[in-house]
């Protein structure tokens, strides 16, 4: 699914990652700890081709993340959503089907929105239905969040790829949310990649944890076998 | 045991709803747009005019064999520093005008905006052209006409410009401030002003290049400088010496362009610095600023004096005498209507061509972030001819025009037309530039071509500002209709000169009350399509 070998990001002097290698098999629901600037979303960042590596190889799905056919089947929910606000929420989550469409159907569909049956389906299944023709900056910050899921939703990504998805929300959407993404990625038997930060969601909806301390992997196990000395250890000690 | 089978959610769907009021701005264009055509084809005969090509062809070739003899390299030397000390002191005048209005007129001060505004429309209504010629006839041949002629209504419209970008700020940390209890300039200072400062300095940098042009077009009136050259070049049919001319011109705005872009960039995104003291650079552009206006003051010898001095306050008076009442006759006031529909429909095509022009072009003026050779070699290409576009002054495009076009307003629109797309395609080139990459890069990540990421994460953000620049685009075009027409194109520039020229005051009251109240009501109607696109 995603392998990472000996990744190193450097914004000028700084190293957001320091030799990762990381290897997720299919059907793996990985957690992504550390404290902030860890290097969380550097390193998905790496993973869904955005940011490219100043050292190391990156394969993902097979391919690599420049490829535009690697990319439309790697699916991101961003820290930031990256959702256009004075878009209305059905262009923001048709934008998810962008890799499939033609330049004249995405520029269509801004005047009549195409693929609207899945659209209106993914925004159910987070609970936007009724918002579907507003315009995304009305809306609330979790809603947002949901938007930017619905986005991922109807792209039917196999690798998934969250930044503190659920951040936003409270706790019964947030779990929604993971079990969402979840089933996202194990409808096509892909992964599951997400940064969090809360033990509970972790526990429930990932079964290993990777965790990360000023952009080096410094914990990888089956989420069974982490204790909170772990976890304290890892938000404690930041080198 | 019973199967459940999922019912249908009997909840009235919703539905896309159109924004009624942005439908009727668009339609209200439309037909606009429907009018002005008309008004450009029914000027009767054929528009162009053949016998005009080889003459056409003469000035086109001149481009590439401008003429560099030492000698009128020399005058033109003296006549660049001219034109700089002209720019350089009118805009430290407009922009302290401007900052000035800006905090009268700006939402953001409430209550008397249409006050402010009724007062900002009579400096900026008129053309600098306009002002140099009627501070001539108030100061005489003094070097503060071009200053002031510069200075004013360019004052008048960066009040209006910097009051437009405050007001375009998203509020939500304005009020939270007031929220918190603070004042409201306190409020103002941290919560409005950072965030539009980028476009402030911006809109200040394009003000100098403004009036670079500007003393360009004062000199073709008669005030020395560059403008002077260019003019007595092209009545003389030396067509290599306007390319000289226009080249000196080209590198004299690049220069404004280059130095206002280098502020910005460095505001935006100062280099990491462990103390706190001032950004070195920045501090000795802001003094070199200073000296240069300073220097510029010296150059000219500008004198206090002369604005105050017993003679202009004579003149003054006497003008004031002879200008009012303004003359009423049914005659001249037929003409001047029917010269103002003329002078609508050339700004509204003018407009019409240059906005899908700015828009095609500013994805390649654009500055990329990792451009290959080939976007890099484009992109320098399409800045330098929009630069051209925007450098060479309206009334110059207006004689070019004329060489194959019958007068009317077609000749008029497209050199119009040119000027803006200059303009227009840096801003909106601009506007793409300063919005946050992360949207669209997102989209790229999905896999969405370059095309659909444009559409879906730079278009819609970029449409409100950009259209907002046309509109103010179309308030100067009018202003510059007059300018085209001061200078032999018709229209009520035409008929402006001719009663200066006869000294019959009544009658230029008359037509600048024309101007005024024509530019003041595109300024209200612009305005208003603004606010339907927030
Ligand atoms: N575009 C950038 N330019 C410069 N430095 C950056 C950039 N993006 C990230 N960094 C730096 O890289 C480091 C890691 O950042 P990253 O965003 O990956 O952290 P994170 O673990 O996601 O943190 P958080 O939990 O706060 O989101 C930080 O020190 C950050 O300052
Ligand atoms: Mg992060």
């Amino acid at each position: 699914m995603l392998r990472l070998a000996g990744v190193t990001v450097r914004y000028g002097g700084t190293a957001a990652l320091d030799g990762v290698d990381l290897t997720v098999a299919p059907g793996e629901r990985v957690a992504l700890l550390g404290a902030s600037g860890a290097g969380k979303s550097t390193l998905l960042a790496v993973a869904n081709g955005s940011v490219a590596p100043t050292a190391g190889a990156v394969r993902v799905l097979g391919g690599s993340p420049a490829d535009r056919r690697v990319r439309a089947r790697v699916g991101t929910v961003h820290q930031s959503l990256e959702l256009v606000g004075r878009l209305r929420v059905v262009h923001n989550v048709n934008a998810g089907l962008l890799a499939d469409w033609s330049a004249a159907r995405a520029a269509w569909s801004l005047v009549r929105p195409q693929g609207l049956p899945e659209v209106l389906a993914a925004l159910e299944r987070v609970g936007l239905a009724d918002r579907a023709f507003e315009r995304t900056e009305r809306l609330s910050g979790g809603q947002r969040q949901r938007v930017a899921l619905a986005r991922l939703l109807v792209q039917r990504p196999d690798l998934v790829l969250a930044d503190e998805p659920a951040s936003a929300l409270d706790p019964v959407l947030a779990d929604r949310a993971l079990t969402l993404l979840g089933e996202t990625a194990a409808a096509r038997g892909g992964a599951l990649v997400a940064a969090l930060h809360d033990p509970a969601l972790v526990r429930r909806h990932c079964d290993r944890v990777v965790g990360l301390a000023g952009g080096r992997v410094v914990l990888d196990r089956p989420v069974a076998g982490v204790s909170a000395a772990d976890l304290g250890g890892l938000y404690g000690a930041v080198p | 045991m019973t199967a459940t089978l999922p019912r249908p959610v009997h909840r009235a769907a919703p539905r896309l709803r159109r924004d009624r009021r942005r439908w009727a701005w668009g339609l209200g264009a439309a037909a606009l747009l429907v009018w002005s055509l008309a008004g450009a084809g029914s000027s009767g005969g054929g528009v162009v005019n053949p016998g005009g090509t080889a003459q056409l062809a003469r000035f086109a070739a001149a481009a590439w064999d401008p003429a560099l003899d030492a000698p009128y390299l020399g005058v033109l030397a003296r006549s660049v520093l001219v034109t700089v000390a002209h720019a350089a002191a009118g805009t430290a005048l407009a922009l302290v005008v401007g900052a000035a209005g800006a905090v009268l007129v700006s939402r953001a001060a409430g209550g008397r905006r249409w006050a402010a505004r009724g007062l900002l429309a009579v400096p900026r209504g008129l053309h600098e052209a306009v002002w140099g010629l009627l501070l001539v006839n108030v100061l005489g041949l003094d070097p503060w006409v071009a200053v002031l002629a510069i200075g004013l209504p360019a004052g008048a419209a960066t009040a209006q410009v910097f009051a437009a970008l405050v007001d375009e700020v998203p509020r939500e940390a304005y009020r939270a401030l007031l929220a918190a209890g603070a004042g409201r300039p306190a409020a103002a200072l941290y919560g409005l002003l950072p965030p539009a400062a980028g476009g402030l300095l911006s809109y200040a940098a394009y003000r100098l290049e403004c009036a670079v042009r500007s003393a360009v077009v004062l000199g073709m009136v008669g005030a020395g400088g560059l403008g002077y050259q260019l003019a007595l070049s092209f009545a003389s049919l030396r067509w290599a010496q306007v390319w000289t001319a226009v080249y000196a011109l080209a590198a004299l705005s690049l220069l404004a362009e280059l130095g206002g872009r280098a502020a910005r960039r460095r505001l935006a995104a100062p280099p990491p610095s462990p103390s706190e003291r001032r950004d070195p650079v920045l501090t000795a552009a802001a003094a070199g600023t200073v000296v240069l206006v300073g220097w510029s003051a010296w150059y000219l010898a500008l004198s206090p004096a002369s604005l105050v001095s017993a003679g202009t306050a004579e003149q003054l008076a006497y003008l004031s005498a002879a200008a009012w009442p303004p003359a009423t006759d049914g005659g001249l006031l037929r003409t001047v209507a029917g010269l103002a529909v003329d002078t609508v429909q050339v700004s509204v095509l003018a407009v019409a061509v240059a906005l899908p022009g700015a828009l095609l072009l500013a994805g390649p003026a654009a500055r990329a972030e990792r451009p290959t050779p080939a976007r890099r070699v484009t992109g320098a290409l399409v800045r330098g001819g929009l630069l051209l576009l925007r450098t060479v002054p309206a009334p110059v495009w207006a004689l070019v025009a004329l060489f194959v076009l019958r007068p009317g307003v077609l000749p008029g629109a497209l050199a119009l037309a040119a000027g803006t797309l200059g303009v227009l395609g840096r801003l909106a080139a601009e506007v793409t530039e300063e919005l946050d990459p992360r949207p669209r890069a997102a989209l790229a990540a999905l896999g969405a071509r370059p095309v659909g990421a444009w559409l879906y994460g730079v278009a819609p953000r970029a449409a409100g500002p950009v259209l907002a620049h046309a509109l103010h685009r179309w308030e100067v075009a009018v202003r510059d209709t007059v300018l085209v027409g001061l200078l032999g194109a018709g229209g009520l520039g035409a008929l402006l000169a001719t009663e200066l020229a006869t000294f019959d005051w009544a009658a230029v009251t008359t037509v600048l009350a024309a101007v005024v109240v024509l530019t003041w009501a595109v300024d209200v109607v612009s305005d208003r399509a603004r606010a339907a696109l927030r």
